[in-house]
């Protein structure tokens, strides 16, 4: 989940609560879902918050919050907007991976240090939640008065859109300008940036597949090249005072959020937002979006999911008390006016949490669900637990194993091989992309897991008589998942004097118990020694196979003492 | 009251007297075997009767190697001796002659070359030999302990020193002598009464009758037995029994399904976003297998749809891509509400009529970092209730239930967000040992974008929790690594107290 830092002065100040302490405020946050996790060494809370929240990712968003929490706020609040002259125009060059973009302007801001490292703060967790890394949606912040427009009419006498400045977005070759990228001193063409700048190399990644670079430009030149890095010429600084914000991504109504929330903050900063023209070659949208939506929430919904009857005032109360406007259009129904900054609201069902949440979740009493049901476990699930009583009654100790393994202790260790016509081998469901070695595909068998938990123990007490029951599977395409799983119960008998028969006595007391036939022809197989193994066949079925292990299998489990064993597929027993 | 005694313990005590004997001089005063007169004599010390001391003497004896080097000389030193003579303190000299000289041969070169070159006599390089004129061998320590390693006196650097060199043994013996204490003389003076008894019920005395005639001898009946392990359930095991137990009877059924399942059953009907993070390699095992086959193809669209543009009239959905192709690549599942998915479907069973609860306790694998509480492979705890109306009390309720099955009191519920319920609840309870504060599961309803699509026109609300975890708070267990997998150790397995 996301962490925010927030100074706790600051936000006393945001809230206008200057009286509340430190302690106060760790407990109003907690109210809201916000998890205190530390303090940083300026002393700012480090704070956790819920992933859907992103409205509070800066210190502005989580203030605002607590002001509808101590009732200061209510109802929906927007920031007020004026009609710029600013345009982004949309070249038809720019990259098919990378289509959109969006922008506003804020004026008139006064931002010290601290401000400013919030606003980059709240930049950098928008990339890293909304924006999935920068590759859904990527945020430049640029000083205005560092741009320098071109009035669309004196390049195109077509275009009638626009009479003020603009700037451009397209996609360039990766050589096809050069411009200075921040903490640089250099001019890079953007193909250079990816290598020899240390944020293009870090985000080299997002366009690798990309033939041509999406770019922005004014009258000056390229100014910025995202989702990478923006030039140093339009850096922001505490001398800023008004500020260009575009953003560029694969789903305009993300990039348009991202926005969102960002004015909301530079709003609560003092900024005036003003709106930009974002030119498609198609179609023209004003930006940013603080646009509203209504929901219609049924009044019987609402008291269905919290158990609890309530009147139509306290609904409207607590819906305005979340940031919501609410009205009751009939008896049964409010339209509820949500804030454009609440990204995570898609269904009805959203407000009545908000809802649940004003009210006190904690506050409702428990009871026990008034309706009658009938419980039982299935079939497998008995059985299961009916053939590990019984090992453990014939003195096995049960174990747990991983169902991931290696290939080694899979196959090489048992002398197996994926292709061998033996028991075990099988074409392994593999991990695509594996954590280690260790685990890399999902066991075929049970058996190697076993003997590792006796390589694991052989400065324990002997006889060690282990067993486990336990999901192994295979590659198979008749399935529909193309994945044949099955449940298989491994034995051992580990002792100075195991033998075939110890093995074959236990098997033939788990057959007696749950009355199927049991057979052992001789068989061959790679992990146990010849004329000393044989296949289990029951009630006429081949399922397993049992038989003293071979020296180099124990040898290669550090095993110094003879090992008899068995496995079969355990629904056999069924 | 005379003290009861076995025949052979009597013996021993009447043998023993206050000056110290060995066992071997009892065995010769009973006319026992000494391990007869060993096991009296123990038995009889820990009844307090005798005393044992107990001596460790070393026996040094000369290997015939040792012997031979003892009046012939280490062949280092003769190889001195000899190099000396033909002057190789001065010079270097061919080192053939000079073993020729020193009438050394076969494997004693070896022995005289590497034992040279040890003890810093001389040098030998490129068939020549010196020998430092400053050094005495009439000084050399080993040579002086064999010459003194039978009377002992000898340090213990160069008495390793010969037995590595197989020239010297060194053998311990431990010898027992035995007293008799006062408590021994107070039971002689009060008489001993010799009675063996029958060792040994048998069936031969049970069918003749004889059992009536004998005594049975006396047992340390408080001493510790041979220990026995048999076989045990595994305590996480035995834990998931005891949550199948409470289940079944609050009327939960239980669910079974595929470990590798399809991102459609996995993530889709959960309403997990395809681009969401946790859908990533990062979090989740993909298998390397063809994409899954045989979705139900009506359930597929209505997911789609559900995504795309949400549910109902005010339903938004996410602007996220959608492809089937993610919805069918294998995975092996991250959490067990897969199952949940199949069975409210319909797919797994026939379709479910409210009202319905039903639960799994199985295996989910997350592409964790391993630690103390974290494994890639762990049970999940999964539960969900379907009835016409569910509220956040009837959560509630139900979930108070089932924890304080568990000792987990005082339940509380902090909102939280997941992907797939509204509203949801993060689960605290109370330690039943500590009393922390403490994350016991998450909880809530089930979305509209979940249900619908599912055709569920009723209410259900799930719960998940981690089996492991509730194993280390019933059981104090700390580090899940040494309870699943196959670095546990069978001596906790052995011991580990049962879980009921």
């Amino acid at each position: 989940m996301p962490v925010v830092e927030v100074d706790p002065d600051e936000l006393r100040r945001l809230t206008g609560h200057t009286d509340k302490t430190d302690d106060d405020l760790r407990e109003d946050l907690f109210a809201l879902g916000l998890e205190y996790e530390g303090e940083t060494a300026d002393g700012a809370f480090e704070l956790e918050l819920e992933s859907d929240r992103l409205d509070r990712l800066s210190p502005t968003g989580v203030a605002r919050s607590l002001r509808y929490q101590y009732g200061d706020d209510r109802g929906v609040y927007r920031p007020s907007t004026t009609a710029g002259d600013w345009t982004i125009e949309v070249e038809d060059s720019v990259p098919d991976q990378r289509p959109y973009v969006t922008g506003a302007i804020v004026r008139g801001l006064d931002l010290d240090q601290a401000a400013l490292d919030a606003i980059l703060q709240l930049q950098e967790k928008l990339h890293a939640t909304m924006g999935r890394d920068r590759a859904k949606g990527a945020i430049g912040i640029h000083d205005l008065t560092m741009l320098k427009g071109t009035p669309l009419q004196g390049q195109d006498p077509e275009d009638t859109v626009a009479d003020g400045p603009s700037i451009t977005y397209r996609g360039i070759a990766p050589d096809g300008d050069r411009f200075v990228p921040l903490d640089s001193d250099a001019e890079l063409t953007p193909e250079a940036v990816l290598t020899d700048h240390h944020i293009g190399s870090e985000y080299a990644d997002l366009v690798a597949d990309y033939d041509r670079y999406p770019a922005i430009y004014d009258d000056v030149g390229l100014f910025s090249f995202p989702p990478v890095v923006n030039g140093r010429r339009t850096e922001v600084s505490t001398d800023s005072r008004d500020l260009f914000v575009e953003l560029t991504g694969t789903d305009q109504w993300t990039i348009d959020r991202m926005a969102t929330i960002l004015c909301y903050a530079l709003d609560a900063r003092g900024g005036q937002i003003e709106t930009v023209a974002v030119e498609y070659p198609d179609r023209t949208l004003d930006r940013p979006d603080l646009e509203t939506r209504v929901k219609h929430v049924a009044h019987d919904r609402i008291e269905a999911t919290l158990g609890t009857t309530l009147d139509t005032e306290t609904v409207i109360d607590l819906l305005e008390r979340s940031g919501h406007d609410a009205e009751a259009i009939d008896p049964d129904t409010y339209a509820v006016t949500v804030p454009p900054y609440r990204v995570d609201v898609l269904h009805p069902v959203d407000l009545v949490d908000d809802l649940g949440r004003a009210y006190g979740f904690n506050n409702l009493v428990p009871r026990y669900p008034d309706i009658g049901t009938v419980g039982g476990r299935h079939e497998p699930s008995r059985h299961e637990r009916a053939v590990r009583d019984r090992l453990t009654g014939l003195g096995f100790e049960d174990l747990l194993n991983f169902v991931l393994t290696g290939r080694n202790t899979n196959f090489a260790a048992m002398n197996l091989d994926p292709t061998d016509d033996a028991y075990g081998a099988h074409d392994p469901a593999t991990i695509t992309e594996p954590y280690s070695q260790a685990y890399e595909l999902v066991r075929t068998w049970v058996l190697p897991s076993v003997l590792s938990v006796l390589g694991n123990n052989t400065h324990r007490a002997y006889p060690q008589d282990l067993a486990e029951i336990g999901v192994a599977a295979h590659v198979d395409t008749d399935e529909p998942t193309n994945v044949a799983e099955h449940r298989a119960v491994a034995a051992v008998l580990a002792r100075h004097d195991a033998s075939y028969e110890d093995a074959r006595s236990r098997l033939q007391a788990l057959a007696r118990s749950f009355d199927v036939g049991l057979a052992t022809p001789a068989t061959t197989h790679p992990s146990f020694i010849d004329g000393r193994v044989a296949a289990v066949e029951l009630e006429g079925a081949r399922v397993g196979v049992i038989g003293e292990l071979h020296p180099s299998v124990l040898v290669g489990f550090d095993l110094e003492l003879p090992v008899a064993a068995f496995e079969f597929d355990v629904a056999a027993l069924r | 009251m005379p003290t009861r005694l076995p025949e052979a313990q009597a013996a021993v005590l009447e043998a023993a007297s206050t000056d110290e004997q060995t066992i071997d001089d009892l065995a010769d005063a009973t006319d026992l075997p000494p391990e007869t007169v060993t096991g009296a004599v123990y038995d009889l010390a820990e009844r307090g009767f005798l005393a044992i001391e107990e001596t460790t003497t070393t026996d040094v004896a000369l290997t015939e190697e040792g012997d031979r080097y003892r009046t012939e000389g280490l062949p280092e030193l003769r190889l001195y001796r000899a190099a000396v003579a033909a002057g190789a303190d001065r010079t270097p000299q061919p080192l053939g002659d000079v073993l020729e000289a020193a009438d050394l041969e076969g494997a004693t070169v070896d022995i005289a070359l590497s034992n040279y070159a040890r003890k810093d006599y001389g040098s030998i390089e490129a068939g020549e030999i010196s020998a430092d004129p400053d050094r005495d061998p009439s000084t050399d320590a080993e040579a002086a302990a064999l010459e003194a390693a039978t009377e002992g006196g000898i340090d213990d650097d160069t008495r390793e020193a010969l037995v590595r060199r197989d020239l010297l043994t060194v053998e311990e013996h431990t010898t027992r002598s035995v007293t008799l204490t006062d408590a021994g003389i107070d039971a002689l003076m009060e008489g001993i009464d010799r009675r063996d008894g029958v060792g040994q019920l048998t069936p031969a005395l049970l069918t003749a009758g004889d059992w009536r005639d004998v005594d049975f001898a006396e047992y340390n009946v408080e001493a510790d037995a041979e220990t026995v392990y048999g076989g045990t359930i595994h305590p996480l095991r035995q834990t998931a029994e005891r949550v199948k137990d409470v289940l079944t009877g609050m009327g939960f059924q239980e669910m079974a399904g595929p470990h590798a399942d399809s991102e459609f059953w996995i993530n889709d009907c959960l309403f997990m976003p395809q681009d969401h993070p946790a859908r990533t390699h990062w979090d989740q095992f993909a298998l390397d297998v063809p994409p899954a086959t045989d979705l139900p193809e009506d359930l597929l669209d209505r997911v789609r749809e559900a995504h795309r543009n949400g549910v109902g009239e005010d339903g938004e959905g996410y602007h996220s891509p959608w492809s089937e192709a993610v919805a069918r690549q294998v995975d092996l599942r991250g959490h067990t509400t897969s199952l949940s998915m199949r069975y409210l479907s319909g797919a797994a069973t026939d379709d479910i009529d409210p009202p319905a609860r039903f639960f799994s306790v199985e295996k989910a694998y997350r592409n964790d970092t391993i630690d103390a509480t974290h494994l890639l492979e762990f049970f999940q705890i999964e539960g969900w209730v379907m009835a016409e109306d569910l509220s956040v009390r009837d959560l509630m309720g139900t979930f108070t239930e089932f924890y304080e099955h568990f000792g987990i009191t005082d339940l509380r519920f902090k909102p939280t967000y997941n992907p797939y319920t509204e509203p949801s609840f993060e689960l605290f309870g109370h330690h039943p040992t500590t009393g922390d504060l403490i994350e016991v599961g998450n909880s809530g309803l089930f979305r509209p974008e979940v249900l619908d699509p599912l055709e569920v026109d009723c209410d259900v609300m799930a719960w998940g929790l981690a089996l492991e975890r509730l194993m280390m708070l019933m059981t104090g267990a700390e580090d899940i690594r040494d309870v699943h997998g196959t670095l546990v150790d069978l001596a906790f397995l052995r011991s580990e107290e049962v879980v009921y």
